[in-house]
């Protein structure tokens, strides 16, 4: 009897030993669903729920190149990615003052940009590199494009 | 030794108060019909609104890569004129939005970055949440309060536990209070009782996500607004630049990391 109750404590152990990790692997930034009947997966056809926590935005550093913008759901919460807070999980990213990636999104422009209409459409000229504001969900954002002229 | 030995009393007391507690009903899941009942009144009187104004006082967790949930909060009011016309403010801690439709185009303006874009729409409201959905990727703002049983959602299949908790009073309102469970969501509903079954509380927690985050919504509505034909068509104010939206696949589901070395 008092073998089976040492058994079922050490199962019980082994247990919760190994539930241990499934906890630790948390993915990375989602956010809440924010209704119940759009938003199931099967609809949703680019599942990236990261959340752009790269918050290095008034530094004098061009470029954000981190692609994870979150294009389905949490877009009337939003705030979340501006908090200085938010930095800790971040990648410093290293000045690249003209090797902007085209495609690349950054929340903020680096100072100094220029406004310039082609074709009706608005762009940002801010040294070689042109970014063309975009709304990606509803979040407004700055993707890095070819020169447009 | 005898510390060892009432301890393992009390595990196995446990473990069988455990077993007793489990083992009689391997209950088949909760699902009451009633509360199943009154989300479809809910949703049936939902469909009977023809105009109506709703604000929503919310928040949203944002879930940051190290699985910390971070709260934001939003206020939404939403006018809506069944079936082709629609006036939507977002204000959050970093936007102020409007949303316009006017049954011919949907237009986005970022009021603090001076930015909007205008797109084709669809001829209905239904369509449009559809078309914002698959092509943009934007869920139209308390969407659900436009597809519970409509023909596009069917929204209570998809239930495998609802309870009725008991009443509850919301901002003074009588409601009963409901939960529910689904595939990655557990959910939970006030909803007013008496002739008019609106909901006015919302909460959804997600599941499928260790940090289960969480969204939340109060609803406050007047079923009798006024408000002009002009305020579904938007009209670009001085300086305002136009931008476009990005389609779905356009950049959002790059999954890749950043192409060149940012991090060192």
């Amino acid at each position: 009897m008092n073998l089976s109750i040492q058994n079922l404590l050490s199962v019980t152990l082994v247990l919760l030993l190994s539930c241990g990790p499934v906890f630790a692997q948390r993915r990375g930034g989602g956010s809440a669903r924010t209704s119940v009947n759009q938003g199931n997966v099967n609809r949703n056809t680019n599942v990236n729920s990261n959340r752009n926590v790269n918050a290095n935005v008034n530094r004098n550093v061009n470029v954000n190149v981190h692609h994870d913008v979150d294009v389905h759901g949490g877009y009337y919460g939003g705030g979340c990615c501006y908090h200085p807070v938010a930095t800790a999980a971040a990648v410093t990213a290293t000045a690249m003052v003209t090797a902007a990636v085209i495609g690349s999104m950054v929340n903020t422009l680096p100072p100094s940009c220029t406004v310039v209409m082609i074709n009706g459409l608005t762009y940002q000229q801010c040294g070689n590199t042109w970014y063309q504001p975009q709304f990606v969900g509803t979040s407004t954002t700055y993707v890095v494009v070819a020169a447009p002229r | 030794m005898f510390k060892r030995w009432f301890c393992s009393i009390l595990i196995v007391g446990f473990s069988l108060s455990l077993a007793a507690q489990s083992s009689p009903a391997p209950k088949k899941v909760d699902r009451d019909p009633d509360a199943i009942a009154a989300l479809n009144k809910m949703g049936t009187y939902l469909r009977t609104l023809a105009t109506f104004q709703v604000k929503s006082v919310q928040t949203t967790d944002d879930v940051l890569e190290n699985g910390q949930a971070i709260q934001s909060n939003g206020v939404i009011d939403v006018i809506a004129v069944l079936t082709n016309r629609l006036r939507a403010e977002i204000t959050s801690d970093d936007k102020h939005q409007f949303l316009f439709y006017d049954g011919k185009n949907f237009t986005i303006f970022g009021q603090l970055v001076n930015y909007y874009a205008t797109v084709p729409a669809p001829p209905t409201i239904g369509e449009l949440i559809d078309k914002l959905d698959e092509k943009y990727g934007i869920e139209m703002p308390l969407v659900d309060l436009f597809l519970w049983s409509s023909p596009q959602s069917d929204s209570t299949k998809d239930i495998i536990g609802a309870i009725d908790v008991g009443p509850s009073s919301i901002e003074g309102t009588s409601c009963e209070q409901y939960a529910f469970r689904q595939a990655g969501l557990d959910w939970q509903i006030w909803i007013q009782l008496g002739d008019y079954p609106l909901p006015r509380k919302l909460i959804l927690t997600t599941t499928d996500d260790a940090a289960r985050p969480r969204h939340s919504q109060v609803l406050t509505w007047n079923l009798a607004p006024s408000f002009n034909d002009a305020a579904f068509t938007f009209e670009p104010p001085d300086g305002a630049q136009k931008i476009v939206i990005a389609e779905v696949g356009a950049y959002g589901n790059d999954q890749t990391e950043p192409k060149t070395g940012s991090s060192k």
